[in-house]
């Protein structure tokens, strides 16, 4: 096995929130050195403080090093070292020029303003380093009307048009929700790194990306887009059902909330359906003879296909249906997934042991959904404490003195611990289960994931 | 920027050929090979103007603009034989072939590496070529449910919903584009070497779980759908002619939206927290409604943003296609296409400061480029070719 791709590259990482940590960490497991630029009082701005739920901390504790301890900010910066700057003083600011000065990559979710204020906005970052790859996520882009607008996924989601298509059917507008469009936008972010990391190799110059969450979730709407371009019709909400083909819906299954999904997509398909189900005579029942006739029957159909359901156990229907030839999968949530034997098998979670202060332990987080032949990925080095490379940037890479490196702690533009943050308030979790908030509160989830 | 990348697109459907779109787009060389009687999507509907036909699939035309097309029966030998000519000129092969098809169709490791070691193998399968579910049938529908995230999206009181628009093979398309990319870019890095990429479709999705994975893996806490009351922040709700979305985030403190909306008890000390707006989130639910029965959404959009709050509108593809914003930005794009007409294509997915984004052609006419890839790229003669077409190899 051969070294990981990006290995010697590195990437700043000046974003916040959801879309573009997540970005910067799969460049992280892809091997280059991703160093996340915090500020000890801009945290109130990313994943270390938490959501409106607060958390996630190890069993909804915060503790005194909460800021070290949040599920979530794993997840997002896993694999990467943690510097911090005050960007609002000058020397912060100087810092960080000097710092990507010597960097291949810079990723930033700032307002467009932020960065000409800081004299760091592409034309200016050409000037200090000439081949610079720089991402600038912003909602709607750097140009045109609304460029100055604010963003997030859960308000983006609906205005890039996804509520047209995602509802029930007859209903209104709903949503994928679990900030659909941020994700869109880090798979976007990678796509663009990486396609401009091979041009700058072959040409020696980097460039600018403009990336415009708007427009990338426009742009996954494509064919609904091009429909009403070339048809003027705006496709209806169907819920789970297909225009095409049935049946082809969720139905309910044994326990609370449990559901199996089936899509039959051709006779073959309909026929072994309707053998598994034990009604083989509706395979040669008139009114279900053709995939329009069952669309048009779909109501009829999906009854007596819930009611073999709806005895059944989510994966062992599956399972049933699978071995038969018909499209079926369990409708899985997130303490399934862990535990998925498909997953297992393919290793697909990491298990990242953090360090021994922050009372954290080992914990399962999510890996990548793509396999290398050439080369294996590593488990991740777990998400940083603040500022733990202070000395590593500021001695190693810029060359400070220990004096100086001590003179910037002095004047709080370096910094190990949050200034003037609120300390963390969480709804309590029997509440957000009283409210709706949560689904279900499992407190054996330790033995389940195995990390008693 | 990949102007010297050439690739070969043996994708079917969404998630293979919106993967080799999207190195299309950034200049690498496309050639779509398509079965004799076209890739399915070219039988899948809408179409142009409503009329079934090869040239006229709306998921065709999007999905496969900046390809050439030829044709080729890779079941027979000899289309076998001009398979691994092609991929011998090629830096990427991409497929999404179900895997247990791949050796019976000479796409298994060994052929493909024995005729270009540094060949770059794109795999895109429903759940990934190992694993209990790897042979396991799928749609959208079933790769949605298996990832985790189809239990999330919805309402609570219902059953879990599905996303639209093949959501899950897009999400697979690109991160397809991603990690074919990183293969060649370690090509590049560590000496010609290749290899296979293997993405599941299923895995994309699970990997949106960011919150939900974490809340369970640290306090055991299951996060559900929205709540069918109670829950009015950020998430849909109707207003004067539509649906808007209301934001308590950002910078802003929430009395400003209070002062927006005009509802005065919004400025209570109940709801200044975020503890206390979910805490007290069917008062809250009530007010806000109360609140935007007086707004209409596109003014409400604007009036909010302006004033930095985070607001979002339910819009549709009338609303985009009139969006000042995404018309200056140049986002949709007149496309020319001989037998589907003319359209305005959604295109541009991000903005570059140089090597900018235009569609180069169309989507191609099936085996549209027959005589010019087997002419200039496999070297074939016109009697040979023309052999091939008469024993329905191409």
């Amino acid at each position: 096995m051969s070294d990981l791709p990006l290995k010697g590259l590195r990437v700043i990482d000046l974003s916040r929130v959801f879309a573009m940590p997540y970005a910067a960490a799969f460049l992280a497991d892809l091997g280059a050195e991703v160093i996340k630029i915090e500020g000890c009082r801009f945290l109130g701005a990313d994943t270390r403080l938490g959501g409106p739920f607060g958390g996630p901390w190890p069993d909804d504790v915060p503790g005194e090093l909460h800021w070290e301890r949040n599920g979530v900010f794993h997840v997002l910066n896993r694999g990467k070292r943690s510097v911090t700057l005050d960007l609002n003083q000058t020397a912060g600011v100087e810092a960080l020029r000097k710092l990507l000065a010597t960097s291949d990559v810079v990723i930033e979710n700032f307002t467009p303003r932020v960065m000409r204020k800081f004299g760091l906005d592409y034309p200016n970052l050409r000037n200090i380093r000439s081949d610079i790859i720089m991402v600038s996520n912003t909602g709607y882009g750097h140009t045109g009307p609304f460029s100055n607008y604010g963003a997030m996924a859960a308000a983006l989601e609906p205005t890039h048009g996804s509520g047209a298509f995602i509802g029930y059917e007859g209903g209104a507008p709903n949503k994928i929700s679990n900030s659909y469009t941020d994700f869109l936008a880090s798979w976007t972010a990678l796509y663009s790194v990486m396609a401009a990391l091979l041009y700058r190799a072959r040409t020696g110059r980097g460039l600018w990306i403009d990336l415009a969450m708007y427009q990338v979730g426009a742009a996954f709407m494509g064919e609904g887009l091009l429909d009403y371009a070339f048809n003027g019709r705006v496709q209806r909400r169907m819920g789970n059902r297909h225009e095409a083909y049935a049946p082809h819906n969720s139905y309910p299954c044994r326990g609370k909330d449990r559901w199996v999904t089936i899509a039959v997509t051709d006779e073959h398909e309909w026929k072994a359906l309707c053998s598994v189900i034990g009604s083989p005579e509706l395979a040669n029942d008139p009114r279900f003879v053709d995939a329009p006739a069952r669309v048009e029957k779909r109501d009829t159909l999906d009854a007596i296909v819930a009611q073999w359901t709806s005895s059944l156990d989510h994966y062992a229907a599956a399972h049933t249906l699978q071995a038969a030839g018909v499209p079926a999968g369990p409708v899985l949530d997130a303490r399934d997934v862990f535990t998925d034997p498909h997953l297992v098998a393919r290793k697909f979670f990491d298990h990242v042991q953090h360090p021994p202060e922050t009372g954290v332990g080992r914990r399962p987080q999510l890996g990548r959904p793509w396999r290398f032949s050439a080369f294996k990925v590593p488990t991740p080095a777990a998400g940083p404490r603040l500022g733990e490379a202070n000395d590593y940037v500021f001695k190693e890479v810029l060359g400070l003195s220990e004096t100086e490196v001590a003179a910037m702690a002095e004047q709080e533009i370096i910094g190990s611990a949050p200034v003037g943050t609120r300390v963390p308030n969480p709804v309590p979790a029997e509440e957000q289960l009283r409210l709706g908030r949560l689904a279900a509160l499992d407190r054996n989830y330790r033995k389940r994931l195995g990390i008693e | 920027m990949l102007s010297d990348i050439r690739v070969l697109d043996l994708g079917q459907d969404v998630s293979g050929p919106f993967c080799a779109r999207l190195l299309a787009d950034q200049g690498a060389d496309v050639i779509k090979i398509e079965p004799c009687d076209g890739d399915p999507a070219r039988r899948t509907g809408p179409f142009a103007g409503d009329e079934p036909h090869p040239e006229k699939s709306i998921r065709f035309l999007y999905l496969n603009t900046n390809k050439r097309s030829v044709t080729l029966d890779i079941s027979r030998p000899a289309g076998r034989s001009l398979l691994h000519s092609l991929a011998r000129w090629a830096d990427v092969l991409v497929e999404n072939f179900e895997p247990r098809l791949r050796s019976s169709l000479g796409l298994d490791d060994q052929s493909l590496m024995q005729v270009n070691p540094g060949l770059v193998v794109t795999s895109i399968s429903s759940f990934g070529s190992s694993g209990p579910y790897s042979d396991w049938k799928a749609t959208d529908l079933v790769t949605s449910a298996i990832s985790g995230l189809m239990y999330h999206s919805g309402d609570a009181d219902k059953e879990p919903l599905r996303s639209a628009l093949s959501q899950s093979l897009y999400v697979a398309g690109i991160n397809g584009a991603s990690a074919t990319l990183v293969a060649l870019y370690h090509r590049l890095m560590n000496g010609n070497v290749g290899g296979r990429v293997d993405v599941s479709v299923a895995e994309c999705m699970t990997a949106h779980l960011v919150q939900a994975s974490a809340s369970y893996a640290y306090t055991g806490g299951l996060r559900g759908r929205r709540p069918a009351h109670g829950a009015p922040l950020e998430e849909l709700m109707p207003c004067q002619d539509g649906h808007a979305v209301v934001s308590a985030q950002g910078s802003r403190p929430f009395s400003d939206v209070a002062d927006l909306l005009g509802i005065e008890e919004l400025k209570g000390p109940a709801f200044a927290t975020a503890e206390g707006r979910i805490m007290q989130g069917e008062a809250l639910e009530q007010l806000i409604l109360q609140g935007l029965a007086r707004w209409k959404k596109n003014d409400l959009f604007h009036a909010a943003n302006k004033k930095g709050l985070v607001f979002g509108m339910a819009q549709g593809p009338d609303d985009l296609y009139r969006c000042p914003h995404l018309s200056e930005r140049q986002f949709f794009e007149r496309v020319h296409h001989p037998v589907a007409g003319d359209a305005e294509y959604p295109c541009e997915l991000v903005r570059l400061s140089e090597e900018s984004f235009r569609t180069r052609r169309a989507a191609p006419l099936l085996g549209e480029h027959n005589s010019e890839v087997y002419q200039r790229v496999v070297g074939l003669s016109e009697d040979e070719i023309e052999q091939l077409r008469n024993s329905a190899v191409i």
